[in-house]
């Protein structure tokens, strides 16, 4: 399919096909449309112009960079499990109004993780890794950081039993930075590939939601531990990830807070719950569409002030991103992606966690329950029907699963306000894309 | 051509399919995954020798 759209004054063609994207003049734009059926009025079109026009477009039809037929059948799924999220423990010294996570206890009992599960989780993932060389895990909670030691030695252990079989381990942490004092600020350094640190932006929005467990703001206890963990963080990789909610649509300038405040890498998500006054809903969609431009075009000024920073959401590789295979499996969740809770639980994933009907077996038993296993690895996105007329599905996959099932009851039922917000920030993406390209051009 | 200019066109790929990209959200956003904004594992690795100790 081909996609066209307007950004301002900038008009732009994607072609799904080929993810090739081009830009162009309103009448090319007005015209395009018209061939795909819209009704458009096209009588300020001239016929030179109308021909000049199909040239074009021929041309990049010739050229493979239009009207592109799409892909439609997904390559076959490995069984090799590549990476697991560890919830190294199952509880929080925040209280987070919005914690999908049951402010960290999953309902269930609050309880950390053992060094002997962790390890056998390990065992678990490097004997099921198959031929894979890179293996990931992902220290998760609650707050992982409670149960440092646990993290430190499965850390230890991991290396050390990769090294016997020729793998190596990537490790991730996400933290909301209480207790990320010098010494454990080291130890991630060293040994994390990418560490995420949770902080909403501007200290009042932060606090109204990261309380902690006594009902303060939790901001002025973590700032200045986020901050000087960057400065020692180097050019390692780490994201700054903060929530929105219906209470801050003006996220454009929590971004800009935490960029001012020194984070150059940043990840802003909506909120996904159903509690009334945070939650996204369809009447939010048209102000947090305008807020993605708005940050957009105070992105790409800050850009050209060499004052940049890198968000999460507007990095699109649309020419050497993820393969096609990659793009219709989507995260890998339930079939080479699991979760490992306290007790040794493994889930499809971290959202999963707890939810009974998911229980996918346990790394004591060493084995997964493949019924559940197979409806993960069945799910593509040619599964997911919404999708079809989509012109972002290659480049979201079809969203997350635990989001369509938690909202619409179904792995491949996507869940629309996260399609809408979806589809504005890749539109941004591919504006960002082009000013970068007429930037470097002048 | 004359009133279109290609922005970003594909690059033409010699694997594909090869299972080495991460599973792990990279952002750990863990809701809003965009699978189109991660890189090519083994592109990095290939442009990145050292990624690949």
């Amino acid at each position: 399919m081909v996609h066209v759209f307007r950004y301002k004054e900038h008009y732009y063609i994607f072609d799904t096909g080929s993810s090739a994207l081009h830009e162009c003049d309103e009448k090319a734009a007005l015209l395009l449309r018209e061939k795909l059926g819209e009704d458009v009025d096209t009588a300020e079109v001239t016929p030179e112009e109308r021909r000049a026009y199909e040239e074009d477009f021929e041309e990049l039809k010739k050229a493979g960079l239009l009207f592109k037929e799409e892909v439609k059948a997904a390559p076959p799924k490995s069984d090799e499990v590549k990476a697991l999220c560890l919830h190294i423990c199952h509880d929080c010294n925040l209280r987070c109004k919005y914690c999908f996570a049951d402010e960290g206890a999953y309902h269930a009992k609050r309880e950390f993780m053992s060094l002997e599960t962790a390890k056998k989780a390990i065992d678990f993932l490097i004997e099921n890794s198959g031929n894979r060389r890179i293996l990931e895990t992902d220290f998760f909670g609650g707050e992982p950081l409670m149960n440092f030691d646990v993290v430190k030695e499965t850390v230890y252990y991991a290396k050390a039993e990769a090294a016997k079989r020729g793998k190596k381990f990537l490790f991730t942490l996400t933290t909301n930075g209480l207790l990320l004092k010098d010494d454990i600020a080291e130890f991630l350094n060293a040994e994390m590939e990418n560490v995420v640190l949770s902080l909403d932006g501007r200290k009042e929005v932060h606090d109204a939601v990261r309380k902690t467990a006594n009902g303060k703001g939790s901001f002025d206890l973590v700032i200045e531990n986020l901050k000087n963990f960057v400065k020692i963080r180097g050019n390692k990789s780490y994201y700054v990830r903060g929530t929105f909610t219906a209470k801050n649509l003006d996220f454009s300038k929590d971004v800009l807070f935490l960029a001012d405040n020194g984070f150059d890498s940043i990840s802003m998500e909506p909120v996904v719950t159903d509690i009334p006054d945070l939650a996204i809903t369809k009447k939010d969609l048209s102000a947090v569409c305008a807020e993605y431009d708005r940050l957009c075009d105070k992105y790409l000024e800050r850009e050209a002030q060499g004052k940049g920073f890198n968000f999460f959401h507007f990095n699109i590789d649309l020419e050497g991103g993820p393969c096609l295979s990659k793009r219709v499996s989507a995260c890998g969740a339930g079939n080479e992606y699991f979760s490992v809770v306290p007790n040794g639980d493994i889930y499809p994933c971290h959202q999963f966690a707890g939810d009974q009907d998911f229980r996918m077996g346990n790394v004591y038993e060493g084995k997964l329950d493949e019924t559940i296993r197979a409806k993960f690895k069945n799910s593509c996105l040619f599964k997911r029907k919404k999708c079809d007329g989509c012109f972002a599905k290659f480049i979201c996959s079809g969203g997350c699963s635990a989001n369509n099932y938690h909202f619409n009851g179904d792995i491949n039922d996507p869940y629309e306000i996260t399609c809408e917000m979806m589809k504005k920030r890749v539109e941004d993406a591919m504006h960002i894309l082009a000013e970068r390209k007429s930037r470097s051009h002048t | 051509m004359n009133k279109i200019k290609t922005i970003a066109r594909p690059a033409e790929r010699k694997v594909t399919g090869c299972g080495e990209c991460r599973s792990t959200c990279q952002s750990a956003c863990k809701t809003s995954c965009t699978v189109g904004n991660q890189s090519c594992e083994r592109i990095t690795r290939e442009s990145d020798p050292e990624k690949n100790k």
